[in-house]
């Protein structure tokens, strides 16, 4: 007859709170009472923990046991209680040989298997960050998780695979060792979910944009959206290389810092994606849903208890790529239009909030027509005129002000397919001109609330950063002639600073103005 | 006081109208007369129109309040009755002003309106609008005012009238609001009744120019019609007037808002109709500008719009001028070009170099000197277009030998003077080329 406290972690969204596993055996009949918003997956947490006990050789309290979660307002659900649970109960047992410490300072994240095995979940970096912000400096994890919870500097992992090995440890027992290699089946590996999509991303094949031949305004184009933070829009038929431009705009992008990385990781790792033994995501990363995706495969969602990032999240700091952006389903795509707006998504359910970050640039692709036969408007497209026009208005008008950029490709021609290759830059050239680009305008931006050019509002535009005399002559003329709108000007002007920031130049010339007209009016509309 | 009084009390010498003359400010007493009368008539009431200006507005009042009868009249005068139907007829009009006696706040507290920012304005104050004078015995016995304007005749003296339909398109209330915005920053008042459509559109534009905007409303100028537009009123009468002939208090009926549509046209020099209906409560305000005299302008719509078809009928019937910029209204409203020496209206100069046979100057084929003003980049793209087919950027800057990013630049420079052009695969020799 007893009362032990242990500590777990729950996640609302990428932030964790430290959670109060109380148990507490008393005289009654025989059962197990949950209380503090389980859901029906923790729920269950009691049959498991039960067999994984017995199965483990140890006692389970044949009493009334009330089991608390406190605080009890939070909602909490998945299997990442299960070990705290069990190591409490042992605690709270008074028939045990040797009385179960739970360190005060310890805080366990792991699933129990009915044979008492530790399995991973999904989580561990961002519930050990939340944990080291509370002063915690030991955590307890699958050894699935051992590399991902050794992210979060100054915490002690202690990794096991068995749970008796965990409670030898607390009754003074050795440190348990976990021997990850050894579970090397398939069964015990990842978390829910892992196996499929994480795959991909380590057979990514080294891609460089030295493969992209012809092409300049599309090349030039995402060089700009990764100098800038600029959105990227891509018209084309079928074959110019649309996808293969988005693809490789990654490989462009500087390296993620060590916050932008944790962030990063931290979504994957919530949404099971993250790979075991992946480490720290240091690459931007590219998320392209296919274009049947739902609201909440884009922007995130599920049940209140277990709220999944969707694939704008997963590209936070990344890449986000619209493959057939009209063929998306016009709630998915108008979904995006918060986090394009705020950096974040933001989901509601009852009694709670849950926030995803999701700041990335965005590329929607798009054939000229639904048809989508090679070269569009010449021999084989039967698409008419307002067929066509309908089709790309299906891009809602708020989304595409969020596109700074917008290029027309056109199938690749015979004398660039054979002559193209010197003149093509791989992707470490424009790397360096692009990281070098972005430290310019973070410098220029010092003491703003932006860091690229696509972040600051038209209107602070033109009233901080002026342009010399003559620089925006011809865009005054486009403009007299109604070529181009008041917003396409502020976006021409925008563009025109980081063409001036990859040129090295302390602000854009007639030349760099000229140049973001030539991308603009590159499209017809 | 309901006995009849012997007519022979109101001599015509005693009150006849020259007693005022312009320009000098009338006397509190016929203020509070003219007031009066606001309260008693429906304005346009030739009738009363005649009595007032025969004997002068106090002896108007007292004869309506003395329940004065035609059979007392002098004979030969205004004031004999003179046959049986019209002696009835001015009987009828006496006992309908009568019945309105009861709404007259006694007294009319004109320095307590002043006091709510609301005054009084008599034809002999300086600063009626003159234009009214034009409207004959259907002019305003007075207008109320609400607003910063100190001299109305001065705020009308250059001013225009935006008029249009209440269910105004997209098109419309943008056109309203840029053609109020250019005319009000050049120094002329924008007049309209205050409507939502067009008339808001006229009103925003004009505060958005900086200018004075005058509505004039179908109610009372302390009542906000429509109530949407509270605000919007607010700031009208803050940067110029909100006036009416009704008094205070009074709410519109749908025959106001036409009685109304004289005085907008009356107290404008011209007035520009845009989208409105073929029985738009507009074209009432267009036939009065029309009858007036005044300048009558349109916009013109889609000839596929039901919205814009009252503007074009009254291009085609009524001669209106078609318009489509503030530039053309102020021609339209002077005879002058803003910004050039006073040309006859529609007359364009005809550039010297230019064969006046060939299409309008904005399309003329490219002159050698326009070509020779291009930089040596542009002049070689240029050179590298093709003429049919097309050629992709990368294509054109080894044409060219230019690198492909100066290339992009010139493409654009070309495209934006129309001497090249994108098409599905590449660029190619512009329509002006």
């Amino acid at each position: 007859m007893g009362l032990a406290r242990a500590y777990a972690v729950a996640l609302v969204g990428v932030a964790g709170h430290l959670i109060e596993v109380e148990a507490h055996v008393s005289n009654g009949l025989p059962a197990v009472i949950m209380v503090g918003l389980p859901d029906a997956a923790l729920r269950e947490a009691r049959d498991r923990i039960r067999a994984a006990i017995l199965n483990s050789g140890l006692e389970w309290p044949g009493n009334k046991i009330t089991i608390g979660l406190s605080p009890a307002s939070l909602p909490k659900g998945g299997s990442g209680f299960d070990l705290s649970i069990a190591v409490a109960i042992l605690a709270a047992s008074a028939d045990a040989v040797t009385p179960v410490e739970i360190p005060g300072r310890a805080v366990l994240v792991a699933e129990l298997g009915l044979d008492g095995r530790l399995r991973p979940v999904p989580g561990v970096l961002p519930a050990v960050v939340a944990a080291a912000r509370e002063g915690i400096d030991t955590v307890v994890v699958a050894g699935q998780n051992r590399e991902e919870a050794a992210l979060v500097p100054g915490v002690t992992v202690v990794a096991a695979t068995w749970l008796l090995e965990v409670v030898m440890w607390l009754r003074g027992g050795p440190r348990p060792v976990a021997f990850a290699a050894a579970l090397e089946d398939s069964g015990a590996r990842g978390g829910p979910g892992a196996g499929a999509a994480a795959a991909p991303r380590d057979k990514r094949p080294v891609r460089d944009m030295s493969e992209v031949l012809g092409q300049y305004e599309a090349r030039r184009a995402v060089e700009v959206c990764a100098a800038g933070g600029h959105n990227l829009s891509l018209l084309g038929p079928p074959g110019s290389g649309k996808t293969m431009l988005a693809e490789r705009l990654p490989t462009i992008l500087p390296r993620l810092t060590r916050q932008a990385a944790l962030e990063v990781t931290s979504i994957h790792s919530v949404a099971g994606t993250l790979a075991a033994g992946s480490g720290l995501i240091s690459q931007p990363p590219f998320c392209a849903p296919h274009h049947t995706a739902t609201m909440p495969a884009i922007v995130g969602g599920g049940s209140s208890s277990l709220i999944r990032p969707g694939a704008a999240s997963l590209a936070h700091r990344g890449v986000l790529f619209l493959d057939e952006a009209p063929e998306f389903h016009r709630n998915a795509l108008d979904a995006l239009r918060q986090p394009l707006e705020s950096g974040e998504v933001v989901i509601a359910r009852q009694g709670m909030i849950t926030r995803f970050p999701a700041r990335f640039t965005l590329i929607l692709a798009a054939n000229p027509c639904p048809c989508a036969r090679a070269d569009s408007g010449g021999a084989g497209c039967d698409c008419s005129p307002a067929t066509r026009r309908r089709y790309l208005g299906r891009l809602s008008g708020p989304l595409l002000d969020r596109v700074d950029v917008k290029v027309r490709l056109d199938p690749v021609s015979r004398t660039a397919m054979l002559g193209g290759h010197q003149a093509a830059e791989n992707s470490a050239v424009m790397a360096d001109r692009v990281e070098e680009a972005r430290d310019r305008a973070a410098f220029r931006l010092l003491g703003t609330p932006w860091q690229v050019n696509a972040e600051v509002p038209g209107a602070e535009l033109r009233k901080s950063f002026p342009l010399p005399p003559g620089a925006l002559d011809l865009l005054d003329r486009a403009m007299e002639l109604g070529q181009v709108s008041a917003r396409g000007a502020d976006k021409i002007i925008r563009v025109a600073w980081s063409l001036a920031d990859l040129a090295g130049m302390p602000q854009p010339t007639a030349r760099e103005c000229n140049e973001a007209i030539g991308l603009w009016l590159g499209v017809p509309r | 006081v309901s006995q009849p009084c012997p007519g022979g009390q109101f001599s015509k010498g005693q009150f006849s109208q020259g007693q005022f003359s312009q320009g000098q400010r009338p006397s509190q007493d016929e203020a509070v007369a003219r007031a009066t009368l606001t309260y008693l008539a429906e304005p346009g009431d030739a009738r009363l129109a005649r009595l007032v200006a025969d004997r002068g507005a106090i002896a108007a009042v007292e004869a309506i309040r003395a329940g004065w009868s035609p059979d007392h009249g002098e004979p030969g005068t205004l004031w004999d009755g003179g046959d049986d139907a019209r002696r009835a007829a001015v009987r009828r009009a006496v006992e309908r002003w009568r019945t309105r006696l009861a709404d007259v706040p006694d007294p009319v507290d004109l320095a307590g309106l002043r006091e709510r920012g609301i005054r009084i304005v008599c034809p002999a104050d300086p600063e009626w609008p003159s234009g009214l004078a034009s409207l004959g015995d259907e002019r305003p016995y007075a207008l109320w005012v609400r607003g910063s304007v100190r001299d109305l005749a001065a705020a009308c003296q250059q001013s225009v009238a935006i008029v249009g339909s209440r269910a105004a398109t997209a098109y419309g209330g943008y056109v309203a609001a840029e053609l109020a915005a250019s005319v009000a920053a050049a120094g002329w008042t924008v007049t309209s009744g205050g409507a939502y459509g067009i008339d808001g559109a006229a009103h925003r534009g004009a505060l958005a120019g900086r200018g004075t905007s005058i509505a004039v409303m179908a109610c009372g100028v302390d009542r906000s019609y429509p109530a949407g537009h509270e605000e919007l009123l607010d700031d009208v009468a803050a940067a110029g007037a909100v006036i009416s002939e009704w008094p205070p208090g009074r709410s519109p009926t749908r025959l106001r808002f036409l009685v109304r549509n004289r005085v907008i046209a009356a107290m404008t020099a011209g007035t520009v109709v845009i989208e409105a209906g073929q029985r738009s409560g507009a074209l009432s305000t267009a036939r009065h500008a029309r009858d007036l005299g005044r300048i009558l302008m349109a916009v013109p719509g889609p000839v596929t719009s039901d919205l814009s078809a009252g503007c074009h009928a009254i291009i085609r019937d009524w001669q209106a001028i078609l318009v489509t910029s503030a530039p053309e209204v102020i021609e339209g409203l002077t005879g002058v070009r803003p910004g050039h020496a006073a040309v006859s209206p529609r007359r364009r100069p005809v550039p010297d170099d230019v064969p006046v046979a060939r299409a309008p100057r904005d399309q003329v084929t490219i002159a050698d000197r326009e070509r020779a003003a291009l930089d040596g980049d542009a002049a070689a793209v240029l050179d590298a277009l093709p003429a049919r087919g097309s050629l992709s950027t990368d294509e054109i800057a080894v044409r060219a030998g230019l690198h492909p990013r100066i290339v992009l630049g010139a493409l654009a420079m070309l495209r934006v003077h129309g001497l090249a052009e994108r098409v599905d695969g590449g660029w190619r020799l512009g329509p002006r080329r």
